[in-house]
């Protein structure tokens, strides 16, 4: 599959490389002058939307900070572990689910309803549950992550090829070789695209979290630049922000290309 | 040791041989909502070592559910089975299965797709791959032992699946319709590749298949299903030279073959389709 989407996006590319190319560099400089234009006319809040020099100015701002690397750091921690926290919980009620019909029509469609609900409203709660510190922005990315695991691990098991449970059992494999061996690599996909889902979801549970009530992390850094009135940087760092998942979700993309190759 | 009635003893040379598979017996009873369905229905045959047997049967005849009762994947009803002597409950080491539906791991490439029923028995990675190369080598696909089954053609899968069910030395290779999915002219040429592998190991294979044409190319003996209940309804010796090639298919003598089995075969395959229509009408 991957590889067709990969040959067509070549032929297309082949065709149509320079006109693509334009397209994306005209639209981003058309971006990049009109937002110029307003912020030099002055028509919105000059504070409120500075020039580009001025936003650049801020990233570097941001980078100098000698606490952005500690603050980051807290952010990718609290996201890490809630990814953990969320693939181990998910990943072992998903195999209950997917493999035990009568769990899973008691809970998933539970899990379907709860799973768009912004978690978001929890963090009152998590913050008597869990502290103002970091143990609750984990646990609202644990919560936010939960979710999409959960689900695709449930399916992915309910869509595991039954042919190759059948060859598992003709040559006489043992439940745990059943496992590792059959169910676990056919169920990478799912598992791995259940992954990237709940890497975003929890980025954003965190670093909401964070702009909420926070003494830490990249989240609480927003917020204090925007109190301080300091637009530059908080353009600087909600930028570098974007950078980073766009980073992390190509590593996700690539993995799942790799694998289906 | 009691034998079947009926089949058996009537091939030439290997009657004083213990038979490789022995179904004695054997039957299966499905329970459905609108009462029970006899899948398979007292069938007694049996396979001689070094033999080629094919089961034909029309569509829904419970060719499968022998196949997977043999296999023991599904236990019977009633009757027994067994594989050089031994009784068959559940999966045997003895009887290696060959599955209809494209059954490689598309995660693993050719050599650890082959040496996987190694890899379950613990044999080590060196020894096992070295193993599996001699298989892969076997169904023509040396050359090939790196690649992914996305990089394969359907009748080189197929020919992976055979040479992962050759790769555990089992007794008996039981392939259920491998080359159901291949068109007709590649599963002519596989029939050749099977036909020289069968030779080169004096390989024991009990084929499931509704292919007139590639149970006569493959087989010494054929044995003929009735339509629901799956009943045995003859065993025919097929007395072809060997070794044979696809190219027999033109003789004169073949043709009697397929007029024969056809001939069987028509009256329980019109069954199956009048109950097909009727089912179709009702719904």
């Amino acid at each position: 599959m991957a590889n067709i989407a990969n040959t067509n996006e070549l032929k297309a590319n082949k065709t149509g490389v320079s006109a693509k190319l334009i397209v994306r560099i005209v639209s981003i400089t058309v971006v990049l002058a009109l937002w110029e234009g307003i912020a030099r006319s002055g028509l919105l809040y000059k504070d409120v939307v500075p020039t580009i020099s001025a936003i650049l100015y801020g990233i570097w701002e941001v980078l100098a900070d000698p606490t952005f690397f500690r603050q980051a750091g807290v952010t990718l921690g609290e996201i890490t572990l809630s990814v953990i926290l969320g693939a181990a919980t998910g990943i072992t009620v998903g195999i209950i689910l997917g493999s035990r019909p009568f769990f899973a029509k008691i809970f998933e469609p539970l899990l379907h309803y709860l799973a768009p609900t912004p978690k978001i409203i929890f963090f009152p709660l998590l913050i008597m549950w869990f502290g103002i510190g970091e143990g609750s922005k984990i646990a609202m990315g644990t919560i936010s992550s939960f979710f999409p695991i959960v689900l695709s691990v449930a399916s992915g098991m309910r869509h595991i090829n039954p042919v190759y449970v059948r060859v598992g059992r003709s040559f006489r494999a043992t439940a745990w070789q059943q496992a590792t061996k059959i169910y676990i690599p056919a169920m990478r996909d799912p598992v791995v695209n259940g992954l990237r889902l709940a890497f975003g979801v929890s980025t954003i549970g965190v670093l909401l979290a964070e702009t909420k009530f926070a003494q830490s992390g990249l989240g609480f850094m927003v917020t204090r630049y925007y109190q301080q009135f300091n637009m530059p940087s908080m353009y600087g760092i909600v930028l570098i922000i974007f950078a980073f998942a766009i980073f992390v979700n190509w590593l996700f993309g690539k993995l799942i290309v790799e694998e289906t190759q | 040791m009691k034998v079947n009635k009926k089949p058996a003893v009537s091939v030439g040379g290997a009657s004083s041989e213990q038979p490789v598979l022995v179904v004695d017996k054997i039957s299966k009873v499905y329970q459905t909502n609108s009462g029970s369905l006899i899948a398979v229905d007292g069938m007694s045959f049996s396979v001689n070592p070094q033999e080629v047997v094919s089961v034909i049967g029309p569509s829904g005849c419970g060719k499968s559910t022998l196949f997977n009762l043999i296999g023991g994947l599904t236990p019977p009803s009633s009757g027994k089975i067994s594989v050089s002597g031994m009784p068959v409950n559940g999966p045997h080491p003895s009887i290696s299965m060959v599955f209809q539906e494209e059954s490689i791991f598309p995660w693993r490439n050719v050599v650890n797709n082959v040496a996987f029923p190694l890899e379950i028995n613990g044999v080590p990675k060196a020894e096992r791959e070295e193993h599996a190369r001699r298989f892969i080598q076997m169904v023509g696909l040396e050359g090939f032992e790196n690649h992914t089954p996305s990089q394969l053609s359907g009748g080189m899968r197929q020919r992976v699946a055979i040479a992962r069910g050759l790769a555990s030395e089992p007794k008996l290779l039981l392939m259920d319709e491998p080359f159901a999915a291949l068109d007709e002219q590649t599963r002519l040429l596989l029939g050749d590749k099977v036909i020289q592998m069968q030779q080169e190991l004096k390989q024991t294979i009990l084929l499931i298949t509704h292919n007139i044409t590639e149970a006569i190319q493959l087989s010494d003996r054929i044995v003929v299903m009735s339509y629901r209940p799956g009943r045995l309804k003859r065993i025919i010796d097929i007395d072809l030279p060997r070794p044979r090639t696809s190219e027999i298919v033109s003789s004169e003598e073949f043709g009697r073959y397929v007029a024969m089995i056809w001939d069987d075969l028509r009256e329980e395959a019109s069954k199956g389709m009048a109950a097909a229509d009727s089912a179709r009408a009702t719904t």
